[in-house]
């Protein structure tokens, strides 16, 4: 279910925020909302500054300019604000030496939780997260995919008002992903807010209501989900699998072409409305033997990505 | 084992790391009881200050390395505790275990040399001071660099220098130097450590006392200052 998030008060807000670091990566001027109940996603390729704003927004790094408040506070190191923030970093880092259990009580008891309560909860969200008979393994042991399922076990358990998370459904098996799609949405329900960092279209498509497009650093495009589907409506996208170099320049001169990316040995071309594969075919008249495969979809949000960057997302899975 | 507080998983870690709770607690013990029952004083007290020294530092400089590596710092960052308290009760639960791993030590000497029980009081504030200090070094020198091995460089070569100044390796005459060791924290352990272990130290055991006290709570008081600064460095 969509929220209208336009007329809510923000629990967070950034104005021309900036982290900039040596060699001039970071983020830069970043103005974003995010309302009770809303899901807004930060959808940008590998270095397009995702990470650096979550690590901001999650108070685990400083901005180097700009301003942001969390429920109408500032101070980033106030423990009323990082109490109300569940946050999964990229990194999926624990205390290796010791058990998922264990790492998991002492972010709960940080929290404040107490032990009757954490323990509860804690019961609830390992058995949710299937890790329920990995708890007392070391997390030294545990896989990339049961790390990443014990931050949100460690983002989730003390309920916060403000969930921020960098990549979620990161080397997750696909169950696992779904029972998050569906945790989030009840949460959003419920008026938990959920920034969402992530290359996954299709989960965003699915949960964000708002998206907003990171790239070299920047807010390029900002829009409700629905909105910026609309605007490739009737507009297709073609992959062809090519066993040699094409000529990409030739292609992006079409009309019928909006955009056009190579990403390995597929290439990406987003149709304009109406346009007719065939005439890509047609460009490609003598090098038919160079195509091995072609597919014809619905585009999506990675589809307007590369048609406002000519850059394609990175595959999620 | 359940850990809520900073201090309890730090102590429930180092408890359930078997091997290196084992090496770790030994070792002081295999170099200390040459030097306490054989070495002459004044070798003795060189020898067990900068071993105690070398434990404070080494120990925080590592492990707050490897944290900013894997990420766990960020983590830290985002609890609800002022990085005042985050470092002062990391850094003083982990001086806390140093002590526990010098305190046989101590204990030999104690044992080896019951009539200058004077002594002990401020041999163990100062060693208790000198600990938190050297891990007080450590936490700045891991904000230095992101590699264990140059962290080690940055905490060596100023300890070093440190350690002469202090008057630990040969005895200071210049008064200028004189007055430079007793404002260093590892001459009043070296001067208690000297008393302690039947020697002839230059101060009394109450003036080294009162060095010891007054490091401690320097130590404590910068440690909350420097808070921010190690916890949020980059």
């Amino acid at each position: 279910m969509r929220v209208d998030t336009a007329s809510e008060p923000s629990l967070l807000a950034a104005t021309g925020l900036t982290r900039s670091y040596r060699g001039g990566k970071g983020v830069f001027d970043i103005t974003l909302n995010l309302a009770a109940g809303e899901v807004l996603g930060l959808m940008g390729p590998n270095g397009s500054g995702k990470s650096t704003l979550v690590r901001v927004l999650a108070t685990a790094a400083a901005p180097t300019a700009g301003r942001v408040s969390w429920f109408g506070k500032s101070n980033p190191r106030l423990p009323s604000i990082r109490h109300r923030l569940g946050v999964m970093l990229d990194q999926a880092a624990h205390f290796d030496k010791m058990t998922g259990y264990q790492n998991a009580w002492f972010f709960a008891r940080q929290f404040g939780l107490s032990s009757e309560v954490a323990r509860d909860r804690l019961d609830e969200l390992f058995r949710w997260s299937g890790l329920l008979e990995a708890r007392d393994q070391l997390v030294g042991e545990y896989s990339l995919g049961m790390k990443r399922k014990l931050n949100l076990v460690e983002a989730l358990v003390h309920r916060p008002s403000i969930l921020l998370l960098d990549e979620p459904t990161l080397a997750l098996d696909y169950r696992a992903e779904l029972d998050l799609i569906e945790r989030l949405q009840l949460l959003s329900l419920t008026g938990t807010a959920v920034l969402l960092a992530t290359n996954d279209v299709h989960l965003a498509e699915r949960i964000c209501d708002r998206v907003i497009f990171l790239h070299r650093g920047r807010a390029i495009r900002e829009g409700q989900v629905p909105e910026l589907l609309t605007e490739l409506a009737g507009s297709k996208e073609v992959q062809l699998q090519v066993n040699s170099p094409i000529a990409l320049e030739a292609l992006r001169s079409l009309p019928a072409v909006e955009a056009a990316n190579v990403d390995g040995d597929t290439v990406h071309i987003v149709l304009a409305r109406g346009a007719n594969p065939a005439q890509v075919l047609a460009v490609l008249n003598g090098t038919a033997d160079l195509v091995s495969n072609m597919r014809v979809r619905r585009p999506n949000l990675g589809d307007l990505f590369l048609k406002l960057t000519g850059e394609a997302l990175p595959v999620a899975r | 084992m359940l850990a809520g507080t900073i201090w309890q998983r730090e102590l429930v870690e180092f408890a359930q790391r078997r091997r290196a709770l084992i090496i770790k607690l030994a070792f002081p013990l295999v170099v200390g009881i040459p030097l306490v029952f054989v070495a002459p004083p004044y070798y003795a007290a060189l020898s067990l200050t900068m071993l105690i020294a070398i434990i404070g530092t080494l120990g925080a400089g590592a492990v707050l390395t490897r944290e900013r590596q894997s990420g766990l710092t960020l983590r830290y960052r985002t609890l609800p505790v002022t990085p005042g308290r985050l470092l002062i009760e990391r850094l003083s639960t982990s001086a806390s275990i140093d002590l526990l791993q010098v305190t046989p030590v101590l204990v030999l000497i104690a044992v080896r040399h019951p009539s200058q029980f004077a002594w002990w009081p401020a041999l163990l504030l100062c060693t208790t001071s000198v600990l938190l200090l050297g891990n007080l070094l450590g936490a700045v020198a891991s904000t230095v660099s992101d590699s264990p091995g140059e962290v080690m460089l940055y905490v060596f070569i100023p300890l070093l220098i440190l350690l002469y100044l202090s008057g630990v390796f040969t005895p200071l005459s210049q008064p200028v130097l004189l007055v430079v060791s007793r404002l260093l924290p590892f001459s009043y352990l070296h001067e208690s450590l000297l008393g302690a272990l039947g020697g002839q130290p230059n101060l009394l055991p109450w003036e080294t006392l009162l060095g010891g006290f007054g490091f401690l709570v320097g130590a404590a008081g910068v440690t909350g200052r420097l808070g921010r600064r190690i916890t949020e460095s980059d």
